[in-house]
């Protein structure tokens, strides 16, 4: 009994220090419901040493393969050999995919916004909700109630006339927390096809975001939070190696979230409010005033309460709301509502064992939702070796294109679900953390557009696929001596996407990819090198067409000098690698950049 | 543990990956030289994709061979959504809709002569007359008014001034010194077939169904074939074959469809009349004022989801198949009273037949 008493003493004695570790993140799920995922979080040093679009970052950090329709075009991911959609994106703990077409454009996002990216691989639609299938990439901005004022601005010039202009603005004092930023980009991207007389023409691009974050303590208990993202961008469309282009996209995404938190004895309780704008403009032709669009408005209600019962147990619930309005050119008019309830439980059962339950349940009247769950268990065998095992149903649902577009939308689409395990370990040791996980999914009611007998063009459940494979990651970091420091990252994954009917695989899944980067510091220089390997795709249902292997090289230098200055110099392709993720489309051979960045 | 060694390690499988890599598989394969006495066939490819080709079948189906165009010409990419192939002399001219081109090569060698790649944009169609070919174009998807017809001086391959005609100009025919344009609609659905008188570029047009997607010329009646308005456009209507009569250019006639049986695909091939309705072939006399209620055959024992094309040659029916439309497809040559007789794998999306 006195044990008891002492201990709740202690619980409520740690209220202040846990609010200060859960106050400066929004997707509190990230942290304590993944235990028994595979975790990869890159953080801002990584993340500004590499082009400021996601697509990039995440093709040189991880197994995921990206295809891309032109360097700048749309970049769609798979995950661990899912669909571009069954992988969501998900800011600030609210899931970002289109309404419109089911998933993230990865070059519509600058990695350069966020302080931290992290790529929880596997089924997350417990807690993420539709598409996080493969896996889910979660882009944070963390509010820190800390006295600080930061300016950081990044430069960067480069072959084909590239710019790129990031700056990051912080405030803080232990009541106040703020965040400004914006990022510019831009390039004439007519780099030649390599082996012939051909340039990328029309391939031209701009895009702006801005992100004003703010958070204010209202008393020791109680925060409020503000996010804001606007995106702006226009891309030509560029030509393949078979046929010119004319036409040019315009994408304006729009972000808010508004977050009330209040933190009570062991319990925490969260209201967020979000409200999420896309609209895209499709001009076939860019020099005439025809064009196609298409646009969602979401407005998502969120309470989320958090209830620790004792030192082990840790009870989370959420209600979420989510109305959809989309509209477009080829679109007919519909609204979405959706209710969801969302369980989550983590029980440390000894210092060395834990398990996670999840549970979602969502009412809609626009298509059936299953129950999905997820079971997890995180066992720490020895000091370095963790032992990790996750069991869970996921899901896909229909987009608004699927639904209602004109012609062709079936309104009699069920979500695509997915079951998957994943088994993970994980050793560190000193400077030292290598994990490998085998997964296994199996994918139903895959949503896929096929023409009808009379020629129309419809999406149905159809393809059944199984996915399976293996990640590894080795991480390395030793600081030498006084001067000298070496890092070195690498991720490989191997990859079986199977259409359980024709027993073929998924296009545009390779079987190997491998991405590794080694950083060397001496002083004030720092030499790194990114590296890219990436096996062979199939770009027919058949297995018959496919693109070749290859091998891409970055290298850079960096040097520190006037202690807030740095000056960078990266050659980008350095073996001049002629490759394209998309048939077609080649991207560009060795090119430079130069970049400066000024910290204060 | 030693950290050297696993490090070396990782590094080590970075060269492994790169080298252990398997070379290009392609089967070495050598032109047949001589494609006439038989059907080229025109695989359209994927929309975006580049990969249209061409393969060649003999009359006595002996000799087969795909992806004839890229073994003759192997520097030259043939191009984006192949949508049509003329003969005029000793050319063929390929008509790329994606790569707004037309490549020209020899009919028989399939060596290539020239490259039309300005003055045209979505085109569709080729024919010819009096030294010069007839090209239909689409213009812009997005644009009902910019649609016309390309004029390409044959012996110079230089385009003269367009014809601008009505949205959506499909397939044309010649007669008596008139093109006639059916016009298959584009954002719209058309109903029209245009007759541009080509000493005088004057032109009329008559009133044919909704959607007329082929046209045939049998002695001196020009027959059209309209598919109807599809369900999806909430207004559906039923397909329509019309006869023009090539002497005052009247509507002698029509026959309708049922109201959901959509049409394509006209042949007339001496006195008998083909058309096909989903994977369903019908055959009947070109001069019948009924339609017949029973099919010829049906394609679905092939596994073929709806006629994607066909032809009919010297009393054979050929049908492409264009399966998933990523793989490559298929054809079928069957009797002319529906028996089975030759099945080729063929290129991406078969998308039509030309006799040489």
């Amino acid at each position: 009994m006195l044990l008891l008493l002492f201990m709740c003493q202690f619980i409520l004695g740690q209220t202040d220090s846990i609010v200060l570790k859960e106050v400066n993140v929004t997707d509190s799920q990230l942290k304590k419901f993944s235990n028994s995922k595979s975790i990869l979080k890159i953080n801002d040093s990584v993340i500004f040493k590499n082009r400021s679009s996601l697509t990039s970052l995440l093709n040189f950090n991880s197994t995921i393969y990206f295809k891309e329709n032109g360097l700048g075009m749309v970049s769609s991911p798979s995950f661990r050999g899912t669909t571009a959609q069954q992988t969501a994106v998900v800011w600030n703990g609210i899931n970002i995919n289109s309404q419109l077409n089911g998933l993230t454009d990865f070059n519509t996002i600058n990695s350069s916004n966020y302080n931290s990216i992290t790529i929880r691989a596997g089924g997350g639609s417990s807690i993420y909700g539709s598409s996080a299938i493969g896996g889910s990439i979660h882009l944070n901005n963390d509010l820190n109630f800390e006295n600080e004022f930061s300016n950081n601005l990044l430069l960067r010039y480069g072959s084909f006339n590239t710019q790129n202009l990031d700056y990051l603005f912080k405030a803080s004092t232990k009541k106040l927390s703020s965040q400004f930023s914006v990022s510019r980009n831009s390039s004439d991207n007519d780099f030649d096809y390599l082996g012939t007389n051909k340039k990328n023409e029309n391939g031209q691009f701009y895009n702006t975001s801005t992100n004003f974050n703010f958070g204010y303590k209202l008393n020791a208990t109680n925060f409020i939070k503000f996010y804001n993202q606007i995106f702006d961008g226009e891309r030509h469309f560029s030509g393949t190696l078979a046929a010119g282009s004319k036409s040019k996209y315009q994408d304006f995404n729009t972000r808010s979230l508004i977050e009330f938190s209040n933190f009570y004895k062991n319990t925490i309780s969260n209201v967020r409010l979000a409200y999420l704008t896309e609209e895209y403009n499709y001009f076939e032709d860019k020099d005439l005033n025809n064009f196609s669009y298409g646009k969602s408005e979401t407005a998502i209600a969120k309470y989320d309460f958090s209830y620790q019962l004792n030192k082990k147990i840790n009870f989370n619930t959420l209600i979420d709301y989510t109305r959809t309005i989309g509209f477009g050119s080829d679109l007919k008019e519909n609204k979405r509502q959706i209710v969801s309830g969302i369980f989550l439980m983590k029980h440390q059962l000894t210092d060395a064992f834990l398990y996670e339950l999840n549970f979602r349940n969502e009412i809609t009247s626009n298509y059936k939702s299953p129950v999905l769950y997820a079971f997890g268990a995180n066992y720490k065998v020895s000091k370095i070796y963790t032992s990790k095992f996750n069991f869970s149903k996921n899901f896909r649902i229909p987009t608004f294109n699927d639904l209602y577009y004109q012609a062709g939308g079936n309104e009699n689409l069920k979500p695509e679900s997915a079951y998957q395990l994943d088994l993970i370990q994980e050793i560190t040791v000193n400077n030292l953390v290598f994990s490998i996980s085998g997964f296994f999914n199996k994918i139903t009611d895959m949503i896929s557009w096929k023409p009808n007998d009379s020629g129309l063009w419809q999406p149905i459940n159809t393809n059944k696929v199984k996915t399976y494979g293996v990640e590894t990651h080795l991480r390395y970091d030793k600081q030498i001596s006084k001067n000298q420091a070496i890092q070195f990252v690498a991720n490989y994954g191997y990859t079986i996407s199977e259409n359980e009917m024709t027993k073929k695989q998924l296009i545009y899944v390779p079987y190997h990819k491998l991405t590794s980067n080694a950083a060397y510091s001496y002083r004030k220089i720092t030499f790194y090198f990114n590296y890219l390997f990436n096996g062979q795709v199939f770009t027919s249902f058949d297995n018959k067409y496919k693109l070749k292997e290859y091998t891409v090289v970055n290298s850079g230098i960096e040097y520190q000098f006037l202690k807030s200055c740095k000056l960078g110099f990266q050659v980008q392709n350095i073996f001049n690698e002629k490759y394209q993720n998309v048939e077609q489309r080649p991207l560009p051979g060795r090119n430079y950049t130069v970049n400066f960045n000024f910290n204060l | 543990m030693n950290l050297k060694k696993l490090v070396f390690g990782a590094l080590f499988s970075v060269v492994f990956f790169t080298s252990c890599s398997d070379d290009d598989d392609t089967i070495v394969e050598t032109p047949i030289g001589a494609y006439d006495n038989g059907v080229l066939i025109l695989n359209q490819g994927g929309f975006g994709k580049g990969n249209a080709s061409l393969s060649y079948l003999s009359v006595d189906s002996n000799t087969f061979q795909n992806n004839i165009f890229a073994l003759v010409n192997p520097t030259i990419i043939l191009g984006d959504t192949g949508q049509d192939v003329g003969f005029y002399n000793e050319f063929a001219y390929i008509v790329m809709n994606g790569s707004n081109k037309i490549e020209i090569v020899n009919r028989y060698t399939m060596a290539h002569v020239a490259t039309i790649s300005t003055g045209l944009s979505n085109p569709r169609y080729i024919v010819f007359y009096n030294g010069k070919g007839y090209v239909s174009n689409w213009g812009n998807g997005s644009s009902t008014s910019d649609d016309y017809i390309a004029v390409i001086n044959l012996s110079n391959n230089t385009l003269s001034a367009p014809i601008p005609v009505m949205e959506g100009p499909e397939q044309m025919a010649i007669a008596n010194g008139k093109l006639y344009v059916a016009h298959l609609g584009g954002l719209g659905v058309g109903s029209t077939v245009s007759i541009i008188n080509l000493s005088t570029n004057g032109i009329s047009s008559l009133s044919v169904g909704d959607a007329p997607n082929s046209l045939e010329i049998s002695g001196e009646t020009l027959y059209v074939l309209s598919g109807g308005k599809p369900s999806w456009t909430g207004s559906e209507t039923a397909g329509k074959l019309s006869k023009i009569n090539l002497s005052n250019d009247t509507v002698s006639g029509t026959i309708d469809f049922a109201l959901t049986s959509h049409p394509s695909n006209l042949e007339i091939s001496n006195s008998d009349l083909f058309y096909t309705v989903d994977s369903d072939v019908f055959k009947t006399l070109v001069n019948t004022s009924t339609l017949p209620t029973t099919a010829l055959f049906s394609t679905t024992a092939q596994g073929v989801y709806g006629v994607y094309s066909f032809e009919v040659q010297n009393e054979k029916i050929y049908i492409g198949d264009a399966v998933d439309y990523s793989s490559d497809g298929k054809i079928y040559v069957y009797s002319s009273t529906g028996n089975l007789e030759i099945s080729k794998t063929v290129g991406v999306v078969p998308a039509g037949f030309y006799f040489n």
